[in-house]
């Protein structure tokens, strides 16, 4: 085939797959997908596969994105950090004493998950070692101690919503504010349950521990660290996390990690897999059915056998199998090729009727009087005739893989280097999200597996059409 | 070559495909499970010690005692056979119908598999083929009609939402189902787990109640790719020329249709219906286990997770000879509904 012959057969590809309104919208999803999973690093961080091994401290923990106040017309605090240089502003310094003085602006309905001052970090010589305490001050003149007499060992976070002590400590504040008596069963409760910022960002009514309404206003979050002899503590590097209860545009998992981040890169796994492994199993499959049809006869038959063969095993209970035999964790071109190894099946049998009829024209007959030899007859005369057909299956074989693919991540067995959405549902699937109502961890991945094997289904179903004449169907 | 010889060569080449996978399987998950049964065999021995140590009864020679021990469970489980011996043991019991028991009771207390399998195929048709029904019922009457008004918005419509349905991942609608149908909306139960202490009718309406969630989606996820299938073999058939020459006839339209057209479409659709029966056997793995539904998935799933090699073993060799009965099925079918492929004497009528 000449250059000019190229040219000119996709120019009147292009000229008919053009009038196909679903392919052109496959094809533009496709650039989309491409953008996206091209751009990841730019998008979000390029550090993102190494960093979703670990949980994300400094991160909130399943919470809803940002944008669903807009909905729910609750305006919940989102996710403020302030940095170390920022922070060094509201200290003041003294020969044995700091104090870390933060004002904090609460007009949200409901305050943050947690105040955590991270990386703060105490040196002592002796058996002495640095305290600190935590008040906070708040806009009705009332002031909480939650921290007293911490104690700083080495580098460390402070967070306090779910420290025990912190909770006893408001509860006793409660108690005494408001004067209401709590039985034992309730206040163990209490203990164990109690949203402890919501208790202290909340109006004095005698209910405030089961239904808090927020209090308004301008509060003052202040560290006292109180400095002994041959105790230092450096607090250069501390920022202060207020954890917010939204985070980013989708939110967070049980781990704080950002789920919109995942789902960026989960696109590159989902296209990678996808496309090789339908290009490698039809390919497989088109040369398995026309080697086949070529010789006839016995190897015929025993192709076919084998086909059958592979045919019968059950897909996915093999995959799982190879799964744990590969140690529980699939790497990724293992994913790939195992995919690949079931994937072939099909497209021979049609490929090797197709093939058959082929090999009665004439001009393979020619081919085979001219003396050409095998090689040159399957490759030359045979696999270019089947090319339309394999483009569309390749095309409508990206689904199936990237559904595979999801599925085996989403059982547990997928590559654990890589940031997949099968892998991200995994986590929610453990974490029971469906049940516990985490839409916005359950919502996004499988979203975005459908769009992607859609994007396919259209581009393929077009392709079908143009390729296919035969095949036309109004 | 008759009808009889030739479906005595179908069977016997299906006997040897379903032993081959078997052999395979039993191969690769023999494999498997050695390294587990010997942390496991560790495991027994060293609680055994414990509870001997507990009651005063020490052994004198340890490293003697547990040796022994380990011995003992080693032949328990055939591992101080060689590897190919295990292999074709493992094969031959199966292909035998011999499945043998599990280790760890399974459902309860149930240990032979096949009273496990028993126990779950019921609950697996109970869900799986009953949807599989709805989606086939479903999926036939919308394909027919869409052919019937091809171009049409309703043609359109359901192009599209066969389309996008088959890109969904059913176990990913199934805890988006359970999301907002159980959790927001509470129409419908979590979980699957039938309320024990409920009988008679309240029993029937509490198991369908459950049932509705898991049968909604899988009906929602399969029966626009079978309405779509449907539609393309209609269409195919409608444009050939014994259906112009029915209408020229002039034989009723619906006549056309039903009695003409769908049955020249028969064999494909047949054979679809058989696959997607006999595969619905086998149920789901993993919307099972969204579902928590205690069918053949889960089984089959709970079996890989603990490594019990007989349950594999027979769950595979199931899954596997469904399959090749299908095939034969939709072979034979195949004669009856297309005179063109006839074989044996009803090929020369």
């Amino acid at each position: 085939m000449r250059w000019v012959d190229l040219k000119d057969s996709l120019s009147n590809f292009w000229f008919e797959f053009r009038r196909q309104k679903t392919g052109i919208l496959g094809i533009v999803l496709l650039i989309f997908w491409i953008i996206i999973a091209l751009g990841a690093p730019y998008i979000t961080q390029p550090d993102i596969p190494d960093k979703w091994k670990t949980v994300w401290i400094d991160y909130p923990k399943t919470v809803p994105p940002t944008w669903t106040g807009v909905f729910s017309g609750v305006k919940e605090a989102p996710h403020l950090i302030i940095p170390p240089d920022e922070l060094q502003k509201y200290v003041t310094q003294s020969e044995n004493k700091i104090i870390i003085d933060i004002p904090y602006n609460m007009e949200y309905d409901v305050p943050p998950q947690d105040i955590v001052l991270m990386n703060i970090s105490g040196k002592s010589k002796g058996r002495l070692r640095p305290v600190l305490s935590l008040k906070i001050k708040r806009p009705d003149g009332e002031e909480i101690t939650l921290l007293q007499g911490f104690k700083i060992k080495g580098s460390t976070n402070i967070q306090i919503a779910r420290d025990s002590n912190v909770r006893r400590r408001v509860l006793n504040w409660v108690k005494m504010k408001t004067g209401i008596q709590i039985d034992p069963n309730k206040e163990f409760e209490y203990m164990t349950t109690m949203d402890t910022l919501r208790v202290i960002f909340a109006k004095v009514t005698p209910d405030m521990l089961d239904k808090p309404q927020p209090l308004k206003g301008e509060y003052h979050i202040i560290y006292e660290i109180k400095l002994f002899k041959d105790t230092s503590v450096d607090i250069s590097h501390a920022e202060l996390v207020l954890t917010g209860r939204t985070y980013g545009y989708l939110g967070t998992d049980d781990k704080g990690r950002d789920l919109f981040a995942g789902i960026i890169w989960g696109s590159r796994v989902s296209l990678a897999v996808g496309i090789t492994t339908a290009v490698l199993s039809v390919l497989i499959g088109i040369f398995y059915g026309v080697t086949a049809a070529y010789f006839g006869g016995w190897t015929d038959e025993l192709m076919m056998r084998f086909q059958e063969f592979m045919a019968s095993i059950p897909t996915l209970p093999i995959l799982i199998l190879l799964g744990t035999y590969f140690g529980g964790h699939i790497q990724l071109w293992q994913i790939v090729l195992l995919l690949a190894v079931f994937g072939w099946v099909g497209i021979a049998r049609v490929a090797r009727s197709m093939a058959y009829q082929i090999k009665e024209q004439t001009y393979v007959e020619a081919a085979i009087a001219l003396g050409a030899g095998t090689g040159r007859i399957i490759f030359k005369h045979m696999v270019p005739q089947l090319l339309p057909y394999a483009f569309a299956q390749m095309a409508l074989n990206v689904p199936g893989a990237v559904l595979a693919e999801a599925s085996l991540s989403f059982l547990g067995l997928g590559d654990p280097t890589q940031v997949t959405w099968g892998q991200i549902l995994h986590d929610a699937q453990v974490a029971g999200a469906a049940v516990n109502g985490y839409w916005w961890w359950v919502i996004p991945p499988g979203l975005a597996i459908a769009l992607v094997a859609l994007t396919f289904v259209l581009i393929g179903t077009a392709l079908d059409r143009v390729l296919n004449p035969r095949l036309r169907r109004l | 070559m008759g009808l009889g010889k030739y479906l005595i060569i179908r069977l016997i080449n299906a006997l040897i495909v379903l032993s081959i996978v078997t052999l395979v399987v039993s191969a690769l998950f023999v494999k498997v499970a050695e390294k587990d049964l010997q942390s496991r065999i560790q495991e027994l021995v060293n609680a055994e010690y414990q509870s001997l140590t507990q009651r005063g009864r020490a052994p004198e020679n340890v490293t003697a005692w547990q040796e022994e021990r380990i011995a003992y469970y080693r032949h328990l489980y055939k591992l101080d056979k060689p590897y190919w011996w295990r292999v074709l043991y493992y094969a031959k019991r199966t292909i035998t119908l011999d499945f043998g028991n599990t280790r760890v009771p399974i459902f309860g207390t149930e240990r032979n598999v096949k009273n496990i399998i028993a126990l779950a195929l019921p609950r697996t048709i109970l869900l799986f083929t009953s949807a599989q029904i709805i989606v086939i019922i479903l999926g036939l009457l919308l394909g027919v009609k869409a052919a019937q008004m091809v171009g049409s918005v309703f043609d359109r419509a359901l192009s599209i939402l066969a389309l996008v349905t088959t890109s969904i991942p059913m176990w990913w609608f199934g805890m988006m189902a359970l999301l907002i149908f159980a959790f927001k909306l509470g129409w419908f139960p979590a979980n699957s787990m039938p309320d024990p202490n409920l009988t008679g009718f309240a029993h029937v309406v509490d198991v369908v109640r459950r049932l509705v969630l898991p049968i909604f989606t899988i009906v929602f996820v399969l029966f626009g790719g079978w309405a779509w299938v449907t539609r393309n073999i209609m269409i195919t058939t409608m444009q050939e020329d014994f259906i112009m020459a029915a209408r020229a006839k002039g034989v009723p339209e619906r006549k056309v249709i039903y009695g003409h057209a769908l049955r020249a479409a028969a064999p494909p659709i047949v054979t679809m219906t058989i696959f997607s029966l006999l595969g619905s056997l086998g149920g789901a793995i993993i919307t099972e286990s969204v579902f928590n539904w205690p069918g053949m998935g889960r089984v089959y799933w709970i079996a890989i997770q603990t490594n019990e090699v007989n349950l594999v073993m027979g769950l595979t060799f199931i899954s596997v000879a469904l399959y090749l009965t299908g095939v034969i099925i939709a072979d034979i079918s195949y004669g009856f509904l297309d005179p063109r492929v006839r074989v044996g004497a009803s090929a020369r009528m």
